[in-house]
């Protein structure tokens, strides 16, 4: 097995603290960042996919992405200047009156291991705060709405409606949280939806390619 | 029948006469686990960590954690001495509301295993510690089910319930937190304990977990847990509660996510609702009618809504049976 190979494979295992040693060797071998960069977004796209299947679980998938961030650490000063990789910046948050975020923090490690930078607002993000992070930032590509709470749902409808009345482009939002079907995303006036963590990311790279 | 007699049918698998709502059937005891695990209206506990009421519920302050790893827990984890709680004050409170020749007194037990290991260390932290060092997380929880048993003894000393409904949700909307093997490996061991230590004193378990975790309910039905509690709508609900008559009452039923649950939902639509659980679950027999109205405030059982009685009066007159 190659190195390449054994980075894929110790990351979709889940074998965090294994990646980034791994990531070395298969730099000394001559694989250049770009391209183990490439098959470790690769490899999150097949853990996002297991876990949308049920085949692995939260865990699991909380291992794959701690992986991955420590594998990107080691590739980071070699993939200076810009990587094409790189999806562009995601600006992320649970909306106001909500403080759950385990689903949001799920999400924007997912969101990261497939290529955006994550700028994470944390908890109880106004739609004003939410404006003022895109403005803030170079490059958003993505504007990502958590909610958890029936109680809270009406903060991410007036939320989406409060960033796309801004005048501000060049990104699409996206909302997710346990109580969102497709039928409620759709009300909000959000470009995309998704179920779960895996399927987010998958969403969000569509979304922005 | 009274509530009292027509649950005991139910619980011995017989064919009851009414099937009740969850409002009418209990005399709830909820003051003596704002003691010992999770101040309702928000506040420290005493393990130290910090609780924020939101309307739907207490969470643990987020990003503040007690420790990251949890091989450090015996450092930071200090366990209340049970005589100084105040357990005997505010069930003095509470006893005097009861009504026990006529209903049952259920006493909550909330912030479970898991649900406590996530207080002191995060979800994040607490979800990666049970695959990367089960041993640690194993060892924790034989302290903290000791801790919950003491406390289990002392309120069923003090208010003599008919059930203990201990909390510990384990689930997402879409399956459970850990592989079935984690829950089985790691949090199951001191789970049995625990339900062990209440129906061996003659009370009965009831197992709250929300989400989808059907995964798992031969494992609560085997380890003595009689009530499954909040059983939600993910879950093949009629398929339960065919296969445990008898061994386990299903709690629930409600669409606690759904339209219904939105807080502008109408009367109409509670009632249609209502009609529903009757409808699909009443006719088994081994169900209990649990409606969760979320209005502007949080829960209409503890915030009131003009719904209820409507909602109530329908109940009544539906021919469940």
């Amino acid at each position: 097995m190659s190195k390449m190979e054994e980075v894929k494979a110790m990351l979709e295992a889940g074998k965090a603290k294994l990646v980034p040693g791994l990531v070395q060797e298969a730099l000394d071998e001559g694989n250049d960042a770009q391209s183990i960069l490439k098959a470790m977004i690769e490899s999150m796209g097949v853990v996002g996919d297991k876990f949308s299947a049920g085949e692995v679980f939260i865990p699991e998938m909380l291992m794959a992405a701690k992986g991955m961030a420590k594998g990107v650490v080691v590739l980071k000063p070699l993939l200076a200047g810009g990587s094409t990789a790189y999806l562009g910046t995601c600006i992320i948050g649970t909306v106001e009156g909500d403080l759950h975020d385990i689903g949001k923090n799920l999400v924007a490690m997912m969101i990261e291991s497939a290529g955006f930078e994550v700028v994470d607002l944390g908890v109880d993000v106004s739609a004003a705060k939410f404006i003022e992070a895109i403005k803030a930032n170079n490059n958003v590509t993505l504007v990502a709405l958590s909610g958890l709470l029936t109680t809270t749902m009406p903060a991410l409808k007036t939320s989406v409606e409060a960033i796309k009345a801004s005048g501000l482009t060049g990104f699409k939002v996206i909302v997710g949280g346990a109580p969102i079907t497709p039928e409620f995303a759709a009300t909000t006036g959000a470009d995309g939806f998704a179920p779960d963590a895996g399927s987010a990311a998958v969403k969000a790279a569509e979304l922005v390619g | 029948m009274n509530q009292r007699e027509n649950f005991q049918v139910m619980l011995d698998g017989g064919k009851p006469e009414f099937i009740p709502s969850y409002v009418e059937l209990y005399n709830l005891g909820l003051m003596g686990t704002n003691n010992t695990d999770m101040p309702w209206q928000g506040g420290v506990d005493p393990f130290g960590v910090n609780w924020i009421a939101t309307k739907e519920g207490t969470i643990p302050e987020p990003n503040k954690f007690l420790f990251d790893d949890i091989a450090d827990w015996e450092k930071y984890v200090h366990f209340p001495d049970i005589d100084t709680l105040g357990i005997e004050h505010v069930a003095q409170i509470e006893l005097p509301n009861f009504n026990r020749e006529e209903q049952i007194v259920n006493v909550f037990s909330v912030c479970g295993l898991f649900e406590r290991l996530a207080a002191f260390m995060g979800f994040e932290n607490a979800l990666c510690s049970l695959i990367e060092d089960p041993e640690s997380c194993q060892e924790f929880f034989e302290a903290f089910a000791d801790y919950k048993i003491a406390c289990h003894n002392r309120f069923i000393d003090v208010y003599q319930p008919d059930v203990i409904t201990y909390f510990d949700d384990l689930a997402t909307a879409n399956g459970l937190f850990m592989s079935p093997t984690v829950y089985r490996n790691v949090i199951k061991p001191s789970h049995k304990r625990i339900v062990e230590a209440v129906t061996s004193r003659g009370v009965i378990f009831a197992q709250h977990t929300c989400g989808k975790c059907q995964e798992i309910i031969e494992d609560y039905v085997e380890l003595g847990a009689r009530i499954w509690n909040a059983a939600q709508i993910s879950n093949d609900l009629e398929g339960i509660l065919e296969k445990y008559k008898g061994r386990l009452i299903v709690e629930g039923g409600w669409d606690t996510s759904g339209p219904v649950s939105y807080i502008n939902a109408s009367t109409e639509a509670v009632i249609a609702e209502a009609e529903r659980c009757a409808k699909e679950y009443g006719q088994k027999g081994n169900y209990i009618f649990t409606p969760v109205l979320i209005n502007e405030n949080g829960n209409s059982l503890i915030v009131g809504d003009p719904r209820l009685a409507p909602m109530a009066e329908a109940w009544h007159k539906i021919d469940k049976l």
